[in-house]
């Protein structure tokens, strides 16, 4: 760890001087010559059959230079897991922000017209908005052609349910039987939203028959995929272009409305931007943060010993399917949490509605989730009579246990994220008796998937990475210098970044899954392993020694044991640049999952085993007003298990972005909706995010174990991980001064009822 | 109708026309060429749009451009001081305060003008005073950090 | 769109564009966000009102204050006599929206959106605060009371502009205090408010005024509180049956930001604490609950 700490404070990430000159430019700074603006016509009803589309007196309206529907694009379903959706509505709306159609129009003030101008006629259906009843046999149907659309083969679905997955293992009805106690509680978790402060951006324009886009997503590659699909072009055709992306946390994952902007740039023959207004950010993208309905049951002996885990766990998918047909898997898994239990059921369902679709957002189903099993943790030790952090002592996972699908740790160090945490926050001390500490622990899998980069060494000595990788501000891409540096010998600032290109880069799957440092830098050291075995093979000569006997080190080959005897990289990049020249390139295979055994288990989607998992655990120090239950949370202390950590600042800074945000989802950060499925705080007065005065100081702090199966140097996933715990540790604290709240978030109303009761 | 005006801003007079309805955000970003400021919402919430009109920090995206005639506007465009980066901009850098950027240039227009007004400001004036400049990414840690840091490293200069 | 604008240089200018149908724009800040968020379109011709002078400054006369309308949040909250003697004044201005919304936004422009939740309404309320409203025919004043007619609604007559907002002098010895219920420290919007004013007699309290902020369509006094106070000692019993009074006269909508229960039962919690940091004020003056009271009425974490 030492090499680490010295990077601390050193390490600028190369993009910030444009950041905070104001230099650097994001897609909505973007303008093309003739450039129009463009709006879309969104549903006016969360759920009805479309009768009709007048779009006479938009097309009528100077200034407006295309006005497009379902019928003016390829007639296409899309979707990952189930293609259950098409770009613009066709015969029916299923939720309020689905475009019915969009507008290019000279003036952004023309469009809006324009768009107010279409004239649509419904005919209302009844809404959808209860999960739970959204599965009854008696319920409305979201999609009633759902059998007959495409869908991944795993995909256990039925009505409503888009996806269902289990979990079993032992045998937990004479477990619960023989408990010497079994505690069963209810929690309902509001869905929420990922908020960047961006709110996206898109910019199309052609040139002939292809297509660049330029778009604030997380996710350039799959966004090229999804306007290749919707728009049927070779994807050879499309371009996405990343500007610098401000910020994304999942909810810019996904394929969104490239292809809306880009359809409308070829008909209006002008490029085309998008810019969405805050309200729009809220109630338009497919990417909110599910809402959940948890009922757990846990059977445990008189010592604190867990025996069984029943569980089952009701998603709000909202409309459409987007990434999330894989989070009741993922939900599964984090309802059994990181403890062992030999007997477990676990069942979970995502249910279709006529809200917003859901997706992923940073460590998707798992602060709900947690946030729920790590309360009801507390409320088991309770019945036993032992403290919390003793009953999860006693349970918590630790090498050579086995998971509920019977996936074998190898090294990890949760249990040490759990001592470290109480440590750092003094948990048992002394303190007033409005004030207390919670703790709540977590897990997280690193996601392997395929990635590729090049690396060049020009001339002079100074290096390139080419990639497919892209950050939404994390730092991720940022620090793939430190691993190409590492392998060659040079220094990170000798490095340029070239990204944010799907005409450059080879593919990666982007800013999700915490997965860059992971992949893409497998990817980055093994093509500078490729430029450093280029380079002792051209010092080989140079040195006239053996390639076995030379290193690396401090910008040069030299001779191991006689330092005197080297060659400047420099030196030798110029002799490459004369005759063949230095170009790496690296991908490698992802390692492989974990073994597991899921005899029993239905809705197998990939979450079976975690590979390199996470560990972490948070602690909460806060006070509660018990006159109007509102919470000031004081301070936090968070231990993580990511491996080993390269960047020391940047991993420390997606810890306390991450619990911030968890102390938004605790506290503050709700959706509202309607009876009828509408928003009704799209807006940040009432959706109310952390402001710098709310978030207390976050102590962080790293305890990571070898682990066989990391990325490179040892890493895990770092980016999603830190907001797992954070409102499971705020819930717990609350409780021991007013009650345990079962509704998250966990507002000053919500407290102040639980202290009524 | 267009109206001609001259706005002042980081310390170049702009001549333009615009509409009375303008805001004085959309005019900077578009008609002066200085997008560094940033919109992220409508309803003075988030504070990236944030400039410092006569010294004192402004919602620019709530503020009537014409209403800026005659006045003096600074952006993140104009915080560099001879072509060097101001002790809270490379603060930001050095300690983490900069992730995604895009609250980035109004969190350093509040932290300017707060350091103009208390140079020596305390852990909880500096949250309070950043309160109207939403992050989702640092959760403020490194953002407060960096403005301990700048305030110490100015009041050392000036010392 | 807005068609045409006017900046004025002199009162009689905005006046006569006002009485030809424009209306006053001051810091914008509710003006330009109603806009931007579809509520209400720009109006077809505003008259810039930030170039009169003689709107700005805050004067004392006789112990009374005369608040120019064109006073920002942030002159106010800075201003020695508001936070001494009209110190729920220099309470509700320091929590408006952020720091760049209280260097922009103006008191004229508080009082004459006239939201049922506007910070300062319940303290001039209270003071017993006359808005000086000009037009080409002269001035005229109107208590606050008479003013506020309705959410967004005034009782101000097409070609008024608000010049001014009178304070009288506050009975001595006293004290004030306008707390909110506040979610987060900041960026807030009362939920619940209450603005109390006092005046002692000896020990006992001589006379007070109390008025509820987001528990009714206006901000309204509420003479049962005031009654259980007049002639108390501003001990615990007359704060509680103040409270109680405060709650039931409340009538609270149920919205986004809370149910009726809730903001009928923090109408009685809120009430106690601006009574109870009001008294505390007229009687040890204004250091014993810092301005704004209500983060340090919450329990402030520092």
């Amino acid at each position: 760890m030492a090499v680490v700490e010295e990077r601390r404070g050193q390490f600028i990430r190369q993009d910030g001087k444009d950041k905070v000159t104001g230099l650097g430019r994001y897609t909505a700074d973007l303008t093309r010559t003739g450039m129009l603006h463009a709006r879309f016509r969104y549903s006016d009803h969360p759920h009805a059959r479309l009768l009709s589309i007048d779009t006479t007196a938009a097309r009528a309206l100077p200034g407006v230079f295309a006005v497009l529907t379902q019928d003016d694009v390829p007639d296409v379903r899309y979707g990952g897991f189930v293609e259950d959706r098409t770009l613009f509505a066709r015969d029916v709306v299923r939720f309020e922000g689905e475009i019915v159609a969009a507008v290019a129009a000279l003036t952004p003030e023309i469009a809006t017209r324009a768009a107010e101008l279409i004239e649509v006629e419904y005919e209302p259906l009844p809404v959808v908005r209860d999960p739970e009843r959204a599965l009854l046999d008696d319920s409305v149907l979201v999609h009633t052609g759902w059998e007959g659309y495409q869908a991944n083969d795993e995909l256990v679905r039925r009505g409503n349910d888009c996806s269902r997955s289990t979990i079993a293992k032992g045998d937990v009805e004479a477990a619960l039987a023989s408990a010497d106690v079994v505690v069963k509680e209810r929690y309902v978790a509001d869905m929420s939203h990922a908020v960047p402060i961006e709110p996206r951006a898109i910019v199309a324009e052609w040139q002939g028959d292809k297509v660049t886009v330029w778009s604030s997503t997380q996710v350039p590659f799959i966004a090229r995929s999804g306007v290749a699909t919707t728009l049927q072009l070779p994807e050879s055709d499309v371009r996405i272009i990343v500007p610098h992306l401000g910020g994304g946390f999942g909810g810019k994952c996904e394929f969104h409305f490239e292809a809306h902007v880009a359809a409308l740039a070829r008909a209006a023959g002008r490029p085309v931007r998008l810019v969405f207004s805050r309200r729009e950010e809220f109630i338009a993208p497919d990417h909110r943060r599910e809402g959940q309905v948890v009922e757990i049951e846990t059977g445990v002996s008189r010592d604190g010993t867990l025996i069984a885990r029943r569980a089952r766990l009701v998603l709000d998918n909202g409309a459409y399917a987007a990434d999330a047909p894989f989070f009741p898997q993922l939900a599964a898994m984090m309802a059994v949490g990181p403890y062992r239990i030999p007997n477990v059921s676990v069942d979970a369902h995502l249910a279709y509605t006529n809200t917003a679709p859901s997706g992923s957002v940073r460590a998707p189903t798992a602060p709900q989730a947690c946030w729920a099993l790590e309360q009801h943790m507390d409320a088991v030790a309770e019945r036993v009579g032992l403290d919390p952090v003793e009953l999860r002592r006693r349970n918590i996972v630790r090498e050579g246990d086995e998971t509920a699908t019977k996936q074998v740790f190898t090294p990890i160090a949760a249990a040490e994220t759990l001592e470290r945490a109480v440590e750092m926050i003094g948990y048992g001390k002394e303190l007033p008796d409005d004030e207390a500490i919670g703790v709540a622990c977590g897990w997280w899998p690193s996601f392997g998937m395929p990635s590729g980069a090049h690396v060049k060494l020009h001339g002079d000595g100074s290096g390139t990475i080419v990639t497919g990788a892209q950050e939404c501000g994390t730092g991720s891409v940022m620090a793939l210098p430190l691993l190409a540096a590492e392998v060659l010998g040079m220094r990170p600032e000798q490095f340029t970044v070239v990204y944010q290109d799907t005409d450059a880069g080879p593919w990666d799957a982007g800013a999700s899954g915490s997965q860059t440092t992971f992949n893409n830098g497998r990817a980055v050291v093994q093509a500078a392993i490729d430029v450093r075995e280029q380079l002792l093979e051209l010092a080989e000569e140079v040195l006239e020694a053996a390639r076995a006997d030379l290193e690396l080190v401090a910008g040069r080959v030299q001779v191991k044991g006689s330092p005197t005897r080297g060659v400047d990289i420099t030196e030798l990049a110029g002799k490459a640049a004369g005759d063949k020249l230095l170009l790496g390139r690296g991908s490698g295979s992802p390692p492989a999952m974990p073994d597991c055994d899921v005899s029993g288990c239905t809705g197998r989607l990939g979450m079976e085993s975690f590979l390199a998992p996470t560990f972490m655990t948070h602690a909460v120090h806060l006070k509660v007003d018990r006159a109007t239950g509102v919470v000031r949370v004081l301070e936090v202390t968070a231990a993580h298990d990511s491996g080993r950590v390269l960047n020391r600042m940047g991993a420390d800074g997606q810890v306390e972005g991450g619990v911030a945000m968890g102390i938004g989802m605790a506290v503050s950060e709700g959706t509202q909706l309607s009876d009828d499925g509408r928003q009704l705080n799209p807006y940040l007065l009432d959706y109310k995010l952390q402001t710098a005065s709310d978030v207390p100081s976050i102590r962080v702090d790293w305890v990571g174990a070898p682990t066989p199966d990391a990325g490179p140097n040892g890493s895990k996933a770092v980016a999603e991980p830190p907001c797992v715990p954070t409102p499971g540790a705020v819930g717990n604290a609350i409780a021991k001064i007013a009650g345990r709240v079962h509704e998250l978030p966990m507002t000053p109303m919500r407290v102040w009822e639980t202290m009524q009761r | 109708m267009r109206y001609e005006a001259v706005l002042n801003v980081n310390g170049t007079d702009y001549p333009v026309e615009i509409e009375p309805g303008r805001s004085l955000l959309s005019v900077v970003r578009t008609e002066l060429g200085l997008p560094g400021s940033k919109e992220g919402c409508d309803d003075s919430e988030c504070g990236a749009c944030m400039m410092l009109l006569d010294g004192r920090p402004v919602n620019s995206c709530s503020y009537l451009a014409l209403q800026a005639q005659g006045r003096s506007i600074v952006t993140v465009e104009g915080l560099q001081r001879d072509g060097e980066l101001h002790p809270l901009q490379r603060q930001f850098l050095e300690q983490g305060g900069v992730q995604c950027g895009f609250c980035t240039p109004g969190m350093l227009i509040s932290a300017t003008a707060l350091l103009a007004e208390n140079p020596e400001p305390s852990d909880d004036e500096i949250r309070i005073a950043l309160s109207g400049n939403l992050c989702r990414c640092t959760g403020y840690q490194g953002i407060v950090r960096a403005v301990q840091a700048a305030a110490a490293e100015m009041a050392a200069d000036t010392a | 769109m807005t068609a045409t604008y006017t900046a004025a240089t002199t009162l009689d200018e905005a006046l006569a564009a006002l009485a030809a149908g424009s209306r006053p724009v001051a810091g914008g800040t509710d003006l330009v966000v109603g806009a931007r968020q579809g509520k209400a379109p720009l109006p077809d011709a505003v008259v810039a009102i930030h170039g009169l002078g003689e709107l700005y400054g805050i004067v004392e006369h006789g112990g009374g204050l005369r608040i120019g309308a064109l006073a920002s949040h942030a002159d106010i909250v800075a201003h020695a006599a508001v936070r001494e003697r009209f110190t729920a004044l220099a309470d509700a201005s320091a929590i408006v929206g952020s720091h760049a919304t209280r260097n922009v936004g103006t008191l004229g422009g508080n009082v004459m959106n006239a939201s049922p939740a506007m910070e300062t309404g319940g303290p001039l309320l209270c003071f017993g605060a006359e808005a000086v409203l000009a037009s080409p025919g002269g001035e005229r004043r109107l208590g606050l009371d008479r003013l506020l007619t309705g959410p967004g609604r005034t009782d101000a007559r097409p070609g008024e502009l608000l010049v001014a907002i009178e304070l009288p002098a506050p009975a001595q010895p006293g004290g004030s205090c306008y707390a909110r219920l506040e979610y987060r420290r900041q960026m807030e919007i009362a939920v619940v408010g209450v603005t109390c004013v006092v005046a002692l007699d000896g020990d006992r309290i001589a006379s007070a005024q109390v008025a509820i902020t987001a528990l009714a369509p206006t901000i309204v006094r509420v003479p049962d509180a005031e009654a259980a106070l007049a002639g108390s000692d501003g001990g615990a019993d007359a704060v509680a049956a103040a409270g109680v009074a405060v709650a039931t006269a409340a009538r609270p909508i149920a919205d986004v930001r809370a149910s009726i229960e809730y903001r009928r039962a923090m109408a009685a919690v809120i009430a106690e604490r601006a009574i109870a940091a009001a008294v505390a004020r007229a009687r040890g003056g204004s250091e014993t609950v810092p301005v704004p009271a209500s983060p340090a009425l919450h329990g402030a974490t520092t």
